[in-house]
């Protein structure tokens, strides 16, 4: 292709192209179609005297019409208009006579249609039929890379918006992932995981895969994500959650099943729900390295059938758990039981889970042990949890929104049966530090984006909690309006406010009875 | 289950709170809360079994919302069990002063048709304005 087409957009460089043909070959008309394999039908991209046709979008759907057979049948095709079928009426309109098609190939494969006509009589020759194959074999070349580089682009903006852009950061939580998309040109698929906190503190966990790969499938992705997301926010519980995802998908008519498990964790009761419709099952390693698959009662893949039932099941995570959620193309292996595959897994991550530390991840131990000399055949999405002890002291830095409240509850309720509290000293504790942290996000609104920090320590006897706001405002209110405060108070046995030029900490202090 | 689910029991309406109330939802849930009690409804009950944690803002919100409901000449009876943490927390923050509290759904269900029995005695005209059949309104 010459080096003056190669800056084009696809249609422009496309238009170009037909132009030159147009006066090589001596025809009035000149359009290339390409095939949209999703929808079976060939889709006008450019045209040179027949310009009509790309702006109404004509469709032919294959093996009719002209430009369907000569797809379908994947040869030059030569008609004469006064007796021959065409679908489309723009040809007859245009009053075209006399037409030569040839196939666009690439690797094999047709991706499009390249045709010409002329508005006079005219016998195509074998000369005119080398001519024009020659050009539509020079186009298929350009035309794939546009076509990839231009799949690339949306690939990429999809990946960034579609995967979680950073794992949460949770203390006594140790997250890992990883996502490869198989294919040398495309990079995305339809296999995907995600991570969040929900409205009561819990954590979701997903993974999932939508049959085919490509943008389509990611699409469709896409909108499982969304849809899940949107539902569990609104608080429902996981089975009625994936009951209405089932009943969405197949209700838009989406042809691409998926499968899915989507998981919530409890970090503070250290238990989990899982949800599984028709997904390989997680992964769970016990604190003392024993493995096991949830292999529960699978529901259907969503986007099947609706008024499917799901049901959920319920698994201990003391700390020092570990779960692993990945995608079949992790495991499966051409030629290999599942049962192998299994036993593959669990090997590799029974090792990878020993050695896992700062440096090297969960995630990454698996991938490598089972993957790293592998070329991939199939997409691969994998995501690790691990519930790691909590610290003797206890700090984290929390952003100044109010949603962050129910996690921070979860955590210190946590570290707090850790250090022996009481379950009325944790109900205390915990109520208090919230009413402080929630004082430090009412300080923050409206400021841009702030943080505010939380550091719990204690001595054995006594327990002493910081919750110390950063902004430049300079104060002196009392936190939560009264109310929060005289709470704050009552229940515990001191509470000191500082006010600085840095902003403000509260720090407050219970003893310990211990008699738990 | 949800965070807030909505039945009603012989025209009453329950409203079972699912999780924390704090900062984050209290506005959310008194609205809802607030939508839950029909335009005939004589009580609103909010079964607060399952939930953990109500912090200032929440019980700033219980209040606003007893005082909307008196408005509408309706009553507020709040469900907190005995064992629950939320107990000592209503004790200390006097909230019964302001709110009726019952330790368990039946006792509440109990106290709203007390409730009504009286207001039937103490006003015979104003029992027939009371629709039947509110159990219909699911």
């Amino acid at each position: 292709m010459d080096a003056a087409l190669g800056y084009m957009s696809l249609e422009d460089m496309l238009s170009e192209l037909l132009e030159r043909i147009r006066g090589a070959l001596e025809v009035d008309t000149a359009a290339v179609l390409l095939l949209d394999e999703d929808r079976g039908v060939l889709v006008a991209r450019a045209a040179r005297g027949l310009e009509e046709e790309v702006r109404q979008g004509v469709q032919v759907p294959l093996a009719r019409g002209f430009a369907g057979r000569v797809a379908a049948e994947a040869r030059p095709i030569i008609i004469d208009l006064d007796h021959a079928e065409v679908v489309n009426p723009i040809l007859r309109q245009k009053g075209i006579r006399s037409m030569l098609g040839v196939p666009i190939h690439v690797e094999g494969r047709v991706i499009g249609v390249m045709h010409i006509g002329t508005l006079v009589r005219r016998d195509f020759d074998e000369n005119d039929v080398t001519l024009l194959q020659l050009a539509a074999d020079r186009a298929a070349l350009a035309i794939d890379n546009a076509r990839v580089s231009e799949q690339r682009a949306v690939t990429e903006i999809m990946q960034r918006t579609l995967l979680p852009n950073a794992l949460p950061s949770i203390p006594g939580m140790r997250f890992s992932a990883k996502y490869l998309p198989a294919g040398s040109g495309v990079k995305i698929g339809g296999d995907w995981y995600d991570v969040f906190q929900l409205a009561n503190g819990c954590l979701a966990f997903v993974i999932g895969d939508v049959v085919g790969r490509g943008v389509l499938a990611a699409s469709v992705m896409a909108e499982i994500r969304t849809a899940l997301r949107a539902y569990l926010m609104q608080g429902h519980g996981l089975t009625k959650v994936v009951s209405m995802l089932n009943d969405l998908l197949v209700l838009m008519g989406r042809s691409r099943g998926a499968t899915l498990a989507i998981l919530e964790l409890d970090p503070q009761a250290e238990e989990m729900e899982a949800v599984i419709a028709g997904h390989l099952p997680p992964l769970l390693i016990e604190p003392k390295g024993d493995a096991r698959l949830l292999e529960q009662q699978h529901g259907l893949p969503v986007g099947v059938r609706t008024g499917h039932d799901y049901q959920a099941f319920r698994y201990p995570f003391p700390t020092g758990s570990r779960l692993l959620l990945y995608t079949d193309g992790l495991i499966e292996r051409r030629g290999e039981s599942i049962d192998a595959s299994f036993e593959r897994l669990t090997t590799a991550a029974q090792a990878a889970a020993q050695r896992a530390d700062s440096s090297s991840s969960l995630a990454d131990g698996v991938y490598r042990a089972l993957l790293d000399e592998t070329p991939l055949e199939d997409d691969v999405a994998l995501l690790a949890i691990e519930s790691v002890p909590l610290e003797d002291t206890l700090e984290t830095t929390l952003s100044a929104r109010p949603t962050v409240l129910s996690g921070l509850r979860k955590t210190l309720g946590r570290w707090l049966q850790v250090v022996g509290a009481d379950e009325d000293e944790l109900f205390d504790i915990t109520l208090s530090t919230s009413e402080a942290a929630a004082n430090a996000i009412e300080h923050a609104y409206g400021a841009r984006e702030a943080n505010f920090t939380v550091s719990c320590e204690h001595d054995g006897q006594q327990v002493t909690i910081t919750v110390r706001d950063g902004g430049r405002w300079r104060t002196s209110r009392p936190p939560g309006g009264g109310r929060g405060l005289e709470i704050m108070r009552l229940l515990l046995d001191s509470v000191e406010i500082s006010s600085d030029d840095e902003g403000t900490a509260v720090t407050m202090t219970k003893r310990l009875s211990h008699r738990a | 289950m949800s965070a807030l689910d909505i039945e009603q029991i012989d025209g009453v309406p329950i409203a079972h709170v699912n999780e924390d109330i704090d900062v984050a939802n209290a506005t959310a849930i008194q609205q809802r809360l607030a939508d839950a009690l029909g335009p005939d409804a004589l009580s609103l009950v909010v079964d607060l079994s399952a939930t953990r944690y109500v912090d200032s803002a929440g019980v700033d919100m219980l209040l606003r919302l007893s005082d909307l409901l008196d408005h509408r000449r309706a009553k507020l009876i709040l469900v907190i069990p005995e064992t629950s943490q939320l107990k000592r927390l209503a004790t200390i923050v006097g909230l019964p002063a302001a709110i009726a509290i019952q330790p368990s759904l039946t006792d509440a269900v109990q106290e709203v048709a007390r409730a009504q029995a009286e207001t039937t005695a103490s006003h015979p005209d104003s029992a027939h304005e009371q629709p039947t059949g509110e159990q219909g309104r699911h």
